[in-house]
């Protein structure tokens, strides 16, 4: 077996250990590099992947889907809306009936934290978190710190604020430990009823203004804001959070050269302003490509637990 | 059915009693009690019982028995045989049935089902109608056909107003009111308990708070209502402890239980989203188990019940925010008192009978246990040191959703004697 990650499996950011994450980063980088269009790789041929999206989800899907292509694997593919589920079919169920099928690698998106654990507990395949509920999402999180790391050539010393709903972001969640394993500083910016003060299990400190945020940050990594918070009470207005917390052109003039990112999809007019999409270091677009490549180099990873 | 107990260790703290002596127990009567019993009865079992403790019968005053309603995760006839192998020979059980227990209709459709058993069933009826929260129910004609205590247990009363009323109504028979302590708007959707952990899971929180208001609301309320009888059903938090403690300084006629997972398991185990760790309330921090230790110690808190809550593995073996609260109790009760309140030297063996047997037992208004000849025996006997490693397939419920399969624990049941039969305890 060829080298490969600390463990047969990708649940949590929590799983990657600083050796893992640089030799992630060495895969992606490789195909990058030596990737040209049409090609593909055999990394996975012969192996069978299920994507498997118990929640909706275009990009990562697709980011997952070509991935898988590049590297030849047998791809099944399916949404909840479409499977059985929806005939009340359980979820360990469906993870039987597809394992039954000989499908080795599952990367599955749900809704609900912890569902990718559960169903590792249940099978001997490899599951690949592609996002569970409000818990994790680590190929996000990796494919950011790639991004960052071709845009400053090292990751470590950099300050990087998350701005906006922390509370309910899988993808601060898995940033967060990922940057910091990676030697990065990392604050938060958020309305208090998105990160309540006192429930802050990594002790990240908290900043108060999206100017002081600006000031300190080389990085602001700006979170998508879900309409649900405004019709549960969290927040009072749309208007008021992009007043208080929004991230626009003016704002970020206030130090050049400081990096913008996003996970899309973007509210523009809500958490970013559409002039942002122009700013050169707006690495929104980069974050989609360098997405393909971490999840070749996360795939062609794993599936070296299944060669013996 | 003819047994012979050879210097046991028989203990009862309502007669002040704790000696060794021989028991004698015939056909469901305590014989005699001596120094020393010599028989010439051939058929008898003669046990040599220097290592085992004869207590009153166990009294669990938090069940449910899913009867009528949900018979596939328990029925009246398991629910009984689980508290049997449990060791205990009464129980209270909880209203949330379907329909609830709400009128005499539901309550004489288990009193004519659980005839001839082993175990009492004692009875509680809801506070409201169809536990809605709104109207309150037939107090005064379930108190009639046998029923103890009214809650609407699975669901908080949190009309202020209803509450009042409640307590109000139940003014003329002095009748005990009890709640499940939750300020709903608290915990919508909860999964676990909220801290830094469950925001690190991304699990829904549900605060310590939502607790405490309703306790300290509903002490008000009795006091207010002229002193009414309250008992304040599984506490998981040191506030409420302390809210306890304060009304019974006052002089407030207050009670309450806790459950032995909340005195043995933090919300830590949680991080495996392992849904056996679901419940409600959920399972806190160390600071609570602690003060829940103190407050069983110094008396604060009077009973140790388990809200055993079956469910079907079918039901449990989902993602973790679809599983439903709660997890069985009855037949690791016992072992995990021992084991995290004698073994840790927060309560004797006397004190922890008090509470698994005389307190509840008292708060209901039941008549008291004693070992005397020619009374009937109502009797657990266990062994207080014996380890025993916890295996969910010899348990009696319908429902094997436990967090301590597995475990290993001290203590361990022996036998029941209750209504002239004895069961044997196959754990």
């Amino acid at each position: 077996m060829n080298k490969t990650i600390s463990k047969p499996f990708l649940l949590s950011s929590e799983d990657l250990t600083k050796e893992d994450l640089e030799l992630i980063f060495k895969r992606a980088d490789f195909f990058q590099t030596s990737y040209k269009q049409g090609d593909k790789f055999d990394d996975l041929k012969g192996i069978s992947v299920a994507l498997a999206f118990f929640e909706n989800s275009t990009r990562t899907k697709l980011s997952f889907e070509i991935a898988a292509k590049r590297l030849s694997a047998e791809i099944m593919s399916f949404t909840a809306s479409t499977s059985s589920l929806a005939k009340g079919e359980s979820l360990l169920d469906t993870l039987k009936t597809i394992e039954a099928m000989g499908v080795q690698i599952y990367v599955i998106r749900h809704g609900s934290s912890g569902a990718q654990q559960f169903l590792q507990r249940n099978t001997s395949g490899i599951i690949l978190n592609a996002g569970d509920g409000k818990h994790e999402h680590p190929t996000q999180a990796l494919l950011d710190n790639y991004t960052l790391l071709k845009h400053f050539g090292t990751i470590e010393g950099l300050k990087i604020t998350i701005v906006g709903d922390i509370f309910h972001s899988r993808v601060a969640r898995s940033n967060i430990n990922v940057m910091r394993t990676l030697g990065a500083e990392v604050k938060f910016l958020g309305p208090g009823t998105l990160l309540p003060r006192r429930l802050n299990p990594w002790n990240v400190e908290q900043i108060d203004s999206i100017e002081d945020a600006i000031d300190w940050s080389d990085v602001i990594l700006v979170l998508r804001l879900q309409k649900e918070r405004m019709n549960s009470g969290l927040l009072p207005s749309n208007d008021e959070f992009s007043d208080f917390y929004g991230v626009t052109l003016k704002r970020i003039s206030r130090r050049p050269g400081i990096v913008v990112m996003h996970p899309g999809p973007v509210n523009y007019g809500v958490e970013l302003d559409y002039a942002i999409s122009s700013y050169p270091n707006c690495l929104i677009q980069t974050q989609v490509t360098s997405g393909v490549f971490i999840r070749m180099a996360v795939l062609s990873l794993l599936s070296e637990y299944l060669k013996n | 059915m003819n047994y012979l107990f050879k210097k046991i260790r028989i203990i009862n703290p309502f007669q002040n009693l704790d000696e060794i002596a021989d028991l004698w127990i015939k056909d469901g009567v305590i014989v005699k009690i001596a120094k020393e019993i010599s028989t010439t009865d051939n058929d008898i079992e003669i046990i040599d019982s220097q290592t085992l403790v004869a207590s009153p019968g166990f009294f669990d005053m938090h069940v449910h028995f899913r009867d009528p309603g949900f018979e596939y995760k328990e029925d009246l006839r398991t629910g009984a045989e689980s508290a049997a192998n449990g060791g205990f020979t009464g129980v209270l059980i909880m209203p949330n049935t379907k329909p609830p227990i709400h009128d005499k209709t539901v309550v004489e459709y288990i009193k004519s089902n659980t005839q001839n058993s082993i175990v009492d069933i004692y009875i509680s009826g809801t506070i409201t109608q169809n536990q809605e929260g709104k109207l309150i129910s037939n107090m005064l004609e379930m108190n009639e056909h046998g029923v103890k205590l009214f809650t609407d247990d699975g669901k908080c009363v949190m009309n202020s107003d209803v509450m009042r009323r409640a307590f109000d109504y139940a003014t003329p028979k002095d009748l005990l009111i009890s709640q499940h302590c939750e300020d709903i708007f608290l915990t919508e959707g909860f999964d676990m308990n909220e801290s830094e952990i469950s925001v690190k899971l991304g699990l829904k929180g549900y605060p310590s708070i939502a607790e405490e208001v309703i306790l300290y609301r509903d002490i008000l309320l009795s006091e207010y209502c002229g002193n009414r009888r309250y008992h304040a059903q599984h506490l998981s938090t040191q506030n409420s402890v302390d809210l306890i403690r304060y009304a019974k300084r006052k002089g407030l006629r207050v009670t309450c239980e806790v459950t032995p997972h909340h005195f043995s398991l933090t919300e830590d185990t949680l991080t495996s989203y392992n849904t056996n760790f679901k419940m409600n309330p959920p399972l806190r921090k160390a600071n609570d188990l602690q003060a829940i230790k103190e407050g069983l110690k110094d008396g604060t808190i009077d009973v140790i019940a388990t809200d055993h809550a079956p469910h079907s593995n079918l039901e449990k073996e989902v993602e973790f925010d679809k599983a439903p609260n709660g997890i069985i109790g009855l037949e690791t009760a016992f072992g995990l008192s021992v084991t995290h309140l004698v073994e840790e030297n927060w309560l004797t063996i006397n004190q922890l009978i008090e509470k698994m047997s005389v307190n509840p037992r008292k708060i209901l208004h039941l008549p008291p246990i004693s070992f005397q000849e020619n009374l009937q025996a109502n009797i657990t006997i266990f062994d207080p040191k014996e380890e025993w490693i916890v295996n969910k397939t010899n348990f009696k419920s319908k429902s094997q959703n436990t967090p301590f399969d597995n475990l290993k624990l001290k203590g361990k049941v022996k036998f029941i004697f209750n209504n002239n039969k004895v069961y044997k305890s196959s754990l």
